[in-house]
């Protein structure tokens, strides 16, 4: 609270004269980086990098013809769907690895592996089991997100002060109540941090396993225009793709901010 | 009351050699008794309390709680911890009302009690609070009044004012003897502070290290109610003698311990 109000000083004094602090950061840099692109794109007059205004028009023609909105829904579900695998099977895994020494014992080491493993080096085997369809794409998502989500939420787990569960038993909590009342709360603001890392990396998955599997969704769209060379397709694309990523992220911080508004002080810049 | 024979636990320590942090405690609780562990740090004072809360289990002996074997934490006793051990989530309501909660008390009458509970420690008007809006001294009155809001016969604390500046120390200490005097609870108080085992304790149990056993119990003949004038009680002779005396066998376990030179 106190920031805020430092900051409305700020702003205040900052009101007569124009000063670099009383401008917001983030417009002004999508502003710079949008000039940049369309004025390099003039200047150069590549067909593999057109201006920002021509892949803006690509857009629109793809929005009007409805083809960017099928394929973005069909690209939504699969991200969707892989997510809440991935969401539900890190907390699960990740629980039961920060609080069972046996069950980290035993399944770190494929965590670990798999999450430095190429993702993609697993599409073959996906697509052999489960086909073109869905499962395959969903089947990469799972594996782009899940595992960073579990090594966090174990960490965060194990992060927990070990006198907060042994409070919770002194009052008599059985093992359900000290993970669903205590451990689960405390850890919330840093399984959130792995949640945030996962949404990110399975709208990359998405778009690799559309890519590469089956020929879907957005990732069908990219891979179509890439083979015209038709880079304002392309870019056009990209720009959606960014857009439902960034979606996503703050959709997950908005279930973050709700989850962790307890955490008293931070060390989050406020210049 | 409170039955503890020959009570023995062992643990690896870090070095991997095996350090006896009990060994054969023989110790009767009384009922109603204030009993305050004095000892140097690593005498097991914390240990032989989390084996009396059924925290962590021991090797050898019996702990019996009217009679009955202690196999694990039980509504008859609650913890007060050091460092408080509050849910920095949850408001100072839901702190105080855990414990109840754990114990499957629907949410009004725990919220009840744990109103009443907050007034009784001074905190009315902070139901709201989370811990880390509060001073250590408010913390630390949370964790009281959750300990109390369970109803326990016997409240276990851990050197619960240790964390908190000697101003605010003093302050708690007033109010946990009133707040005693009024419930008559059985209180085992571990403490590192002399004054404070004899300002509070009808006994107290002094323990020594390496292994840790109990060296002495020294009762402490002070007149009660004592928390009406703290002041003029410490500035008597008799609490003068006790705490002089509790210091002077602390000494020497200390030199007993230390390296050679110091012998000279």
């Amino acid at each position: 609270m106190s920031a805020l109000a430092q900051r409305r000083g700020h702003s205040a004094r900052a009101r007569g004269r124009l000063s670099w602090r009383s401008l917001p950061a983030a417009p002004v840099s999508l502003g710079a980086a949008a000039a940049a692109w369309e004025l390099v794109g003039q200047v150069a007059n590549a067909s593999f990098f057109p201006p920002l205004t021509t892949v803006l028009g690509r857009l629109v023609d793809m929005a009007s013809s409805g083809l960017i909105f099928s394929s973005l829904r069909d690209s939504l579900i699969n991200l969707l769907l892989g997510f809440a695998i991935s969401l539900f099977g890190g907390l699960a895994i990740g629980v039961a690895m920060g609080r069972y020494r046996k069950v980290e014992a035993a399944l770190g080491v494929y965590v670990y592996a798999l999450l430095t493993a190429p993702s993609l080096v697993f599409a073959p085997i996906f697509f052999s089991l489960l086909g073109e369809g869905r499962g395959s794409i969903v089947a990469v998502v799972v594996m782009y997100s899940m595992f960073v989500m579990i090594i966090n939420t174990a960490s965060a787990i194990q992060g927990v002060p070990a006198h907060l569960p042994e409070m919770a038993r002194s009052y008599g909590a059985g093992e359900g109540q000290v993970l669903l009342r205590v451990l689960l709360p405390a850890a919330a603001p840093m399984i959130m941090a792995g949640v945030r890392l996962g949404v990110g990396r399975a709208v990359t998955g998405m778009i690799n396993g559309e890519m590469f599997i089956a020929v879907v969704g957005l990732g069908r769209v990219v891979t179509q225009a890439g083979g015209r060379f038709d880079s304002a397709s392309v870019l056009a694309v990209l720009l959606v793709i960014i857009a439902v990523a960034l979606g996503a992220v703050a959709l997950v911080q908005a279930v973050d901010r709700r989850i962790t508004r307890w955490v008293p002080k931070t060390a989050r810049g406020d210049r | 009351m409170i039955e503890i024979r020959e009570l023995r636990k062992t643990y690896v320590g870090q070095d991997g050699g095996l350090v006896e942090a009990l060994h054969d405690v023989d110790l009767d609780v009384r009922p109603n008794e204030f009993l305050t562990v004095l000892g140097p740090s690593g005498c097991g004072k914390t240990t032989l309390l989390k084996c009396v809360a059924g925290l962590i289990p021991w090797d050898d002996g019996d702990i019996l709680i009217d009679g009955t074997p202690v196999r694990g934490p039980g509504p008859d006793r609650s913890m007060v911890f050091q460092n408080f051990a509050l849910l920095p989530w949850a408001t100072v309501l839901d702190n105080v009302a855990f414990g109840l909660r754990m114990r499957g008390v629907g949410r009004a009458e725990r919220e009840e009690r744990a109103r009443v509970l907050i007034k009784k420690v001074g905190l009315a008007g902070f139901e709201t609070k989370r811990p880390g809006e509060l001073s250590g001294g408010m913390q630390q009155r949370v964790g009281l009044a959750r300990a109390l809001a369970v109803q326990p016969q016997v409240l276990l604390m851990d050197e619960p004012f240790g964390a908190v500046d000697e101003q605010t120390r003093r302050l708690l200490q007033e109010e946990l003897l009133s707040i005693w005097e009024e419930h008559r609870l059985t209180v085992v108080f571990i403490t590192h502070s002399m004054e404070e085992a004899v300002l509070l304790g009808d006994r107290v149990v002094l323990m020594s290290a390496r292994p840790g056993q109990i060296a002495e119990i020294v009762p402490v003949p002070l007149e009660r109610p004592r928390s009406s004038d703290v002041g003029a009680l410490e500035r008597s002779g008799q609490y003068v003698e006790i705490t002089a005396y509790l210091w002077d066998r602390l000494r020497d376990m200390h030199e007993e311990h230390r390296p050679a030179k110091a012998a000279g």
